[in-house]
């Protein structure tokens, strides 16, 4: 048979941003894939040099939507961590509040697209529908449905008042068991089965070799979590489970997707039973002095390290983040040959992949 | 109205007109658009309006043709009118109960059969006439599932061709008037347990021929990007939506006929008819297209050839072997 190529992408409808994929493929069987990146280089991180550090918090939440928290959070504590600026023992829960509940929101957003990648727009519905939920506390609590703007120097913004931490945990509890039900019908339903069981599998050897973060590790049984390795703002005093499911295919990445949205509301409901009164952030702006810093945590997607080094100005020297989808997308050329043409959308969303945010 | 008629004009009512053209595309709108409600209801959105698909032809009518720089012109503006011709053509070979009888000059059930496969065929040509990568994935698809399905349907049809020739002192009677006074004389084929199988197996046909889900595999938006009507816009996607609106009423329409024609005269027979049609459009088509996702297509070849063809082949072997 012969082997000819196919374009997917720059734009394509199942891409929900522009990556181009040139798949070689002999009759309906992927041969192989070349993956060209760049078409939404901004120039962010030069950006980020010409300002000063507290416009770069409003600067790093613009970099992505479905993970806009994660960003600021980590280059707040990279600039804490210079300063030695310790915060307030209430701006760790809110923080790590703010992060799950983005968490929910990005997670569920991802398996929603994968029912409809599958024309189960019936599924898609109803997994955005409980997805609403989460974005209805986004605008209550934060004012914003994506953009929280919950962070600051030395802790956050936003305070959980008597009544809203009520809100919050009723609609955590209603989430409930809609996600029981959609965590079942993901893991038992014939028709997902179908299209996603041995779909775009990258084996456990594979995704050491490869160094993928996020649900993708966990999903081909890499225990790997930013939280429970190395802890920041509140989970060193959660008490955080590592899912991870063995099948390393679309599926199992679906569903550690689907379980983390309930260790997320679980985390969130610790949060709330635990977390003492007091100020939410150190008073003034602080000075941040020359030096360098690492920061990590756990977005939505993976493992998001950022870099900083400061020389005594109020501007960085220099700002670089490593984000999970520019580990997880080199993974791609194990996941897509072998499968079928229909199957490329299918593989390129179960890693979730930020090209905004790798790009920049 | 079941005198024959057979001069030109009638002819050219029955296919223009009535009961195909103009009557059958204004019945396939009103299915779609209802289609579309109910997939709505059934997801918790509100859904478009009723008239919806009538817009969008409006819409499509009003704008600019547009062929891409390498196409095949000719072939690619010509598809979607085969397409339609062939559709308003097998609409007027199909019978209403009691309302309307073919006349047999235009051709029986045969003549059916093969022009059922020209949307298929118009599909393949104008996915490979665009000259897109994603449109000639399309035609393979288009013409595997074909493929899969075009047997168990043949066979469907053979059966019920077989069980009336054979009540009649015959083997076989091709004319679709024949199986409907029969089976309105000795009761209708769906009540008849030796034709389960042959009825399953033409459920089993009609959301391939559609194009529904789970077998919306050619024409797949998120996969292949709407396949071989990637690069049509305006009259001639427009002539595309004709043609799968008339398609859904000769398919269904032929379900109803083939095993449950029975219904009065007139006026009320028509009525009649036509709610078969919403009855087995809503049920068949909405609800199953609402509640599944899609298949591959080398799943879905292989469910062909496995359960529709060996139901197909039940049937057949049911109705010879009991004569």
């Amino acid at each position: 048979m012969t082997t000819y190529t196919i374009p997917v992408g720059p734009l394509h409808v199942a891409l929900e941003e522009p990556m181009y994929f040139k798949v070689e493929v002999t009759g309906e069987t992927i041969a192989s894939v070349d993956i060209n990146a760049g078409h939404v280089h901004r120039g962010v991180e030069y950006l980020t040099m010409q300002r000063n550090f507290y416009q770069n918090i409003t600067l790093t939440e613009r970099l992505c939507s479905l993970c806009s928290n994660s960003h600021p959070t980590t280059y707040c504590t990279a600039l804490e961590a210079i300063a030695g600026i310790r915060i307030p023992e209430r701006a760790r829960y809110l923080r790590v509040i703010a992060d799950e509940i983005k968490r929910v929101a990005s997670n569920l957003f991802n398996v929603a697209i994968m029912a409809h990648i599958i024309g189960f727009d019936s599924l898609f519905m109803h997994v955005m529908e409980t997805r609403e939920v989460a974005q209805d506390v986004k605008e209550t609590i934060f004012g914003n449905r994506m953009d929280l703007g919950a962070n600051r120097i030395g802790g956050v913004r936003y305070d959980l008042d008597a009544k809203n931490q009520d809100y919050l945990s009723q609609q955590m509890e209603r989430m409930k068991a809609d996600l029981a039900e959609i965590v079942d019908i993901y893991r038992n339903n014939s028709m997902i089965a179908l299209r996603t069981v041995g779909v775009g599998v990258l084996p456990h050897d594979k995704a050491l070799e490869y160094a993928v973060v996020g649900p993708v590790a966990r999903g081909s049984g890499v225990a790997y979590d930013v939280r429970s390795k190395a802890p920041y703002a509140a989970y060193d005093r959660l008490d955080v489970p590592v899912v991870t499911e063995t099948g390393g295919d679309v599926r199992a990445r679906a569903l550690v997707r689907l379980r983390e949205v309930q260790v997320a509301i679980d985390l969130i409901q610790q949060c709330l039973r635990d977390m003492p009164d007091g100020p939410i952030a150190i008073g003034g702006l602080p000075r941040i002095p020359a030096g360098e810093a690492i920061a990590k945590s756990e977005a939505p997607r993976g493992e998001l390290i950022y870099y900083l080094r400061t020389d005594g100005s109020d501007k960085p020297e220099r700002l670089k983040w490593r984000v999970p989808s520019y580990m997880n997308w080199d993974a791609l050329h194990v996941m897509m040959e072998g499968n079928r043409i229909s199957d490329i959308p299918l593989i390129v969303n179960s890693i979730d992949p930020c090209i905004s945010c790798t790009e920049r | 109205m079941s005198a024959p008629m057979s001069d030109l004009f009638s002819l050219l009512f029955a296919i223009l007109v009535f009961p195909g053209g103009l009557f059958a595309l204004c019945f396939g709108l009103v299915l779609k658009g209802l289609d579309r409600r109910l997939a709505a209801r059934l997801q918790r959105r509100v859904g478009p309006p009723l008239l919806q698909p009538l817009f969008d032809l409006v819409k499509l009518a009003r704008k600019r043709t547009l062929v891409p720089d390498i196409a095949c012109k000719p072939l690619f503006l010509a598809a979607p009118m085969a397409g339609c011709v062939s559709m308003a053509l097998a609409a007027a070979l199909i019978p209403i109960p009691g309302v309307y009888d073919p006349d047999p000059l235009l051709g029986d059930l045969l003549v059916v059969l093969y022009l059922l496969a020209v949307p298929a065929v118009a599909l393949m040509i104008a996915g490979s006439a665009s000259g897109s990568s994603y449109g000639a994935i399309g035609f393979s698809r288009e013409m595997a599932l074909m493929l899969a399905y075009e047997g168990p349907l043949l066979m469907v049809l053979a059966t019920v061709a077989v069980k009336t020739g054979l009540a009649q002192g015959g083997f076989v009677t091709f004319s679709l008037s024949e199986i409907v006074r029969y089976q309105q004389e000795h009761g209708a084929y769906l009540a008849d347990p030796w034709m389960w199988p042959a009825v399953l197996a033409f459920l089993a046909f009609f959301p391939a021929n559609l194009g529904i889900a789970p077998f919306d595999i050619p024409e797949a938006e998120s996969e292949v990007l709407e396949g071989p009507l990637l690069e049509y816009s305006g009259p001639p996607l427009g002539l595309f939506k004709v043609m799968s609106a008339l398609k859904a009423v000769v398919v269904l329409s032929l379900g109803v006929v083939l095993f449950f024609p029975t219904a009065p005269d007139g006026a009320a027979g028509l009525l009649v008819h036509l709610l078969k049609l919403a009855v087995l459009s809503l049920a068949g088509v909405t609800v199953l297209r609402t509640a599944i996702g899609r298949m591959r297509i080398d799943q879905a070849v292989l469910f062909y050839l496995k359960w529709p063809e060996a139901l197909a082949i039940a049937g057949l072997a049911a109705v010879l072997a009991l004569a």
